[in-house]
Formats: C-alpha cells, structure tokens, sequence
C-alpha cells in the first residue's frame, strides 16, 4: 500500500505550515477517535472485572492471561482461519475482474467501476440480510435448485445455505471482494503496455507474461488488497451473527458481546489490544517484505 | 434479527426526528428504550397523538445489553425496561429515579399479586409491563417423543435442531433446573458443576435466537427450543402445530418494567408514558400483539375467552416457577463461562 503511494519524489519535501493546517483536522479527528479510545483500552485491559459493565480499578493481568488461555487461542486461530480463507477467495475472484476492467477501454473501465461501488451505496446491513432472503432454506438459491431438480435428486434432499459456517464465507467474501478488486484494479491499471509489448517481442507466451511480468507488478496491489481484507475480516462480528444464528462465534462476536450481554469491558479491551498488536504485526510483515521484493 | 431490529429502531427513531421538528415547540421528545418485539408501534403513536410528545424507540434484547448501555456517559433514555432481577441491580446501584405514584394512579388496575414485589417494595421504582416465562416449544409435527423439561430438549437427536434465547443467564438457569440447583444459587461452584453439560448443550444449538424465534420455527429452521412464552403464544395462534411446555425441572418466570433512569431529563413525561400504558385500553393492545401475561387486571377484562385460554400466555397449571434474583458479581463468573463455551 505505502510503496505504490509514497514513492513519488515530492512526498521528500518537508511539508510547510499550510500542510499542517490542511492536515489537521485528521490529526484530530485520528487523535479523539483512534488515539485516546486506544488508550482508554489500553488502561481498561488491566482492570478488574466486576460484573454488570462495572469494573475494580484494581491492577491485573487476568485479563490477558485469559485472552491467552486455549479456548480463546482456539477462537483467534479459527477467526484467522476465516478471515484467511476469505482473503484468499477475494483474491481468487477478484483478481481476474481487476485485471479486466483494468485493461478494457477507459470508458468502458469507468462503468465497470461503477458497478464494483454501487453496492457501497446502500446499508451494508440491508445487504447482509439480503443474502439471508436468498440463502434461506426456502429462499431464492434453494428454491432453483429445486426447480432444477438437483435439490431433491442430487442432494437427497438436504441442503441448507443459512446458518451454516457455508453462509459466512459467501457473505464475507460478498461483503470484502471490492476491497481486494480496486487496490488490485489500481496497479493493473498502471501496467506499463510497452513491458508486455517487450515480453511478447522475447518470446514469452502469454501464460508466461502473465506469471513473470504482469503479477510481479501487480503484487503491491494485491498486498494492499490483502491487509484490506485480512485486517477487518478478522474482527468482523455482524456477518457472522446474522449468517450463522449465532452458532460461528468468532472473535470479533466475542469482544462486541464483552461490551454489551457479556458485561466485561476489561475483557473484551485486553482481546481488543492483542487483535491490535496482531494487526500491527500483520502491517510491518507486509510493507517489509513488500520493500524487500 | 437482532440487527434488522436495531435497523428498525432506527428507522423509527428518524421518523421520530422528523416529527420532532415540526412539533418541537410542543415537547422534547420521550426517549424509549424497551426489549424489541414488546411496545407495539400504535400504542407509542397513541400516545404521542394525544399528549404531543414525541417518542423514540429503541431496542435491546438483553436485560446486560441494556444496563451496558445505560452505563453514565451513554445515551440518555426516560423509560427502560428490565425485568425484575435487573430492577433490583438497578436500585441497589441507585440508577434509576423513584416514581411519583400520585402521577399514576392507574397503577391501581395492576392485579396484586404484580403489585408491591419483593424486589421493588411498594413499587418505589418501578411498574410491572408483562409478565411470563421462559419455556420449551415444540412443533409436533417433527417432534413425536414428549418432551417434558430441558434434558428432553437437550438431546444428541435433536443436534442442531435447536433453538436457544441468546442470553447467558437464562441458558444457565435451565442447566442449573436439570440439576437441581437453584436457579438463583449462582455460584463458582455451580458454575463448575453444569459446565460439562452446557458445554455439550451450546454445540446442540443451531440457532441463538431472542428478538424472533418464532419466524425461524414457523419456516421450519429449527423444529424446538426455548424461547418467551409471548413469542410461544403468537405462535401457536398461527400455526396449531405447535405446543409450549413449563419444564418440568422447574422455570424461570420474569417480570419485566417500566423505569425510569435516574438521568432522564424527561421524568413527567416518563411518568406520563407509564400511566398511559396502564390504560386497560392501551394495555390490551399490547396483550393483542404481544401476548405475554398481561398484570392489569381491568385489561385482561378486555381480553377474548380465547386469548384467556392460550396456555403460554395464561398458563393453567403455574407450576414450579421462580422469578431471578439479582446476582451481582456472580454475573461476571456467567458471562465468563458462557463466553468460553461458545468460543
């Protein structure tokens, strides 16, 4: 993400104080919504629970030690593995959409776009229920394939969408493929054509341009479109409510439960700051290797 | 459901918004915030038709949700309702205002035995809305065995066939009836007695459920469960193939009220609001949508012979029923078990 962006020679220049006025209204809004919440988790995690949202100012590390206790190592491992597999099905289906709208004719290119964001402008929790309208078990997807016959011939007549971990997946995917297709569709669209003229002219088929010019250029999109996916999918919590019943309860489900039912808030702030430490960690991991490539 | 609830309520509460200004010279709006599926729309809009006070509503679906959001420093509300163990939380923590009863002199229409409660003697604090229970439904169309009571429920051939309230508390209460503690002895002990079996019950569930069960019954997702006996009884109004069973080992009875937050800016209108719902008119339309056991007596008066006969709503034989009791710290220790299971 930061070497595609930062790498032009003016970003070298010292910024004057019109910059910083120009800028300052992020600093503040970055320091009263990310800074100072961070900080309040931050003391909270090593408070003592009492029950009932109520807390014991009192020093302790039970929090962590907790949030470090098998059954919720389990539970970030599994929540990893959703948001993984979810970042890598983006990737799957996302790649091949960014490289075609990235290489059709621009006005063609701008439609396409348009496509990818109308989703954006409606509700995104209309568009989770919307899905539960199409994967429910006499919803739109079952009812075709009962038309078609393959529900009660193929599938001996069991085949349930909703509810089922099967129903998070497709609507993770749904809800964070345009956030792998536009930072992808980005580096495609910079491909410089007289390289690919160039591999041709050497010889190279178009399976091998492919794997040995246009990915490794594309490459900083794709990571960009990674950390896009990866980071939220991790934390994620009404999809996997909605879509499951309930039942898939994974780590963001946890830490949001903490500050409402649960009633836990020095809990659900130590599992805060250990999914932070491991987003900072997945970041530097990135942009270093990114800078290493 | 719970989300397209929220989306509802806040639907609403920008229709509420909008009247707000163009009556806003009239009366600063009456801020609700109530379980979902409970205050039917056109009581709230009777009341504003006839007093002029605007009213928003928001929701929750646990007693927890609630109080973690009633917590100082969080949105002002004039009217919550918690059931009975969280009046008692909440007058032990001095967060809710005492009522004037000379304000609401139709409290006199409550039935006694709803009135002048062990947790809030002398309704200082508060006024029962509905009562019920929390109790097993069947659709016997699925289910032929009889069921009786949780550990019937709770089976490995009903594995994912299951529907659950989605509150910690209750779903530990029916695991302590099997065992034959007290639903109210919540200790660490206890705690660590049904923990191997509720273990087992959380994986049986398919669906955790409190806003609406009854959709998910009714399209056959889920073929029992636990579930409000209100949501039971609009139940088997629909849909005769349904039963509502009072476990056997013995059940939670809750009484759920209207209060008044301590930091309510609004405490006439409050006042207002909880004399008008106490209207035999107003509260039969209540019992209309949501049947629950309706406490006023001069209502039930109104009610058909058949909403009176519905054994959800109006049980015949009350059987081993018990109302919660405040816990205090000990719900730190539920919520911490139940978290851990269903992680």
């Amino acid at each position: 993400m930061t070497s595609t962006t930062l790498a032009s020679p003016q970003s070298t220049r010292r910024p004057g104080w019109r910059a910083w006025v120009a800028f300052s209204p992020l600093l503040v809004w970055l320091a009263a919504f990310v800074v100072v919440p961070t900080g309040m988790l931050f003391v909270y995690s090593f408070f003592k629970n009492a029950g009932y949202s109520e807390v014991e100012r009192v020093f302790t590390l039970g929090n962590y030690a907790l949030a470090f206790s098998p059954d919720y190592l389990g539970n970030f491992a599994r929540s990893t593995a959703y948001a993984g597999l979810t970042t890598i099905l983006c990737a799957l289906i996302g790649y091949p959409v960014a490289y075609h709208i990235g290489r059709a004719p621009a006005g063609r290119r701008n439609r396409l776009l348009m496509l990818i964001m109308i989703p954006f402008m409606t509700s995104f929790l209309i568009r989770t229920f919307a899905w539960t309208t199409i994967l429910d078990h006499q919803g739109v997807l079952n009812t075709l394939l009962r038309a078609l016959q393959i529900i009660p011939v193929l599938l001996n007549d069991k085949f349930e969408v909703l509810h089922t971990p099967a129903a998070v997946m497709i609507v993770l995917v749904y809800t964070y493929l345009p956030f792998m297709i536009l930072p992808v569709y980005g580096s495609v669209e910079k491909l410089d054509e007289s390289l690919l003229e160039a591999a041709s002219d050497l010889g190279a088929g178009p399976a091998r341009t492919f794997v040995r010019v246009v990915l490794p250029l594309t490459m900083p999109g794709v990571g960009a479109g990674v950390l896009m996916v990866f980071v939220p999918a991790v934390a994620m919590f009404a999809v996997t409510h909605v879509m499951s019943g309930g039942t898939v309860y994974l780590i963001g489900d946890v830490i949001e439960d903490q500050f409402g039912s649960g009633g836990n808030l020095p809990f659900g702030s130590a599992l805060g700051m250990v999914l932070l430490v491991g987003f900072i960690a997945t970041f530097f991991l990135f942009t270093r290797r990114e800078k290493t490539t | 459901m719970k989300h397209l609830c929220l989306l509802f309520a806040f639907a609403i509460c920008l229709a509420g918004c909008h009247r707000d200004k163009s009556s806003a010279a009239t009366a600063p709006t009456l801020h609700l915030f109530a379980w979902s599926e409970y205050v039917p729309r056109e009581v709230i809009d009777g009341f504003t038709k006839e007093t002029g006070i605007p009213v928003d509503y928001e929701v929750y679906d646990t007693n927890e949700k609630m109080l973690a959001k009633l917590a100082p420093g969080s949105a002002q509300y004039d009217i919550i309702q918690p059931s009975e163990y969280m009046v008692e939380h909440l007058i032990k923590r001095k967060m809710v205002a005492p009522l004037d009863l000379a304000q609401i002199p139709n409290l006199s229409n409550l039935l006694p035995e709803f009135r002048n409660l062990a947790y809030d003697p002398g309704n200082q604090y508060s006024v029962p809305y509905m009562s019920g229970t929390v109790g097993i439904i069947i659709n016997t169309d699925k289910v032929k065995e009889p069921v009786r009571g949780y550990a019937d429920v709770f089976q490995e051939k009903y594995r994912k066939r299951i529907i659950a309230l989605e509150d910690n508390r209750e779903m530990v209460s029916w695991a302590f009836a099997t065992r034959g503690i007290a639903i109210n002895d919540v200790t660490p002990e206890n705690l660590a007695k049904v923990k191997p079996m509720l273990r087992e019950w959380v994986k049986m569930v398919k669906l955790f459920n409190s806003d609406d069960p009854k959709a998910l019954l009714i399209r056959d997702e889920v073929d029992l469960g636990i579930v409000y006996s209100g949501e039971a009884a609009k139940l088997m109004d629909q849909d005769k193939r349904f039963k509502y069973v009072l476990p056997a080992e013995g059940a939670h009875r809750f009484i759920d009220n209207l209060c008044i937050p301590a930091g309510s800016k609004n405490k006439g209108a409050a006042m207002q609001f909880i004399n008008y719902i106490l209207r035999p008119e107003v509260s039969k339309i209540i019992s209309d949508r949501f049947p629950y056991t309706n406490p006023n007596a001069a209502a039930r008066k109104l009610l058909s012979d058949g909403q009176r006969a519905n054994p959800a709503s109006y049980p015949p034989d009350a059987g081993n029923l018990e109302l919660f009791r405040d816990i205090g710290k000990a719900n730190a220790d539920v919520s911490v078990l139940m978290t851990e299971l269903r992680s």
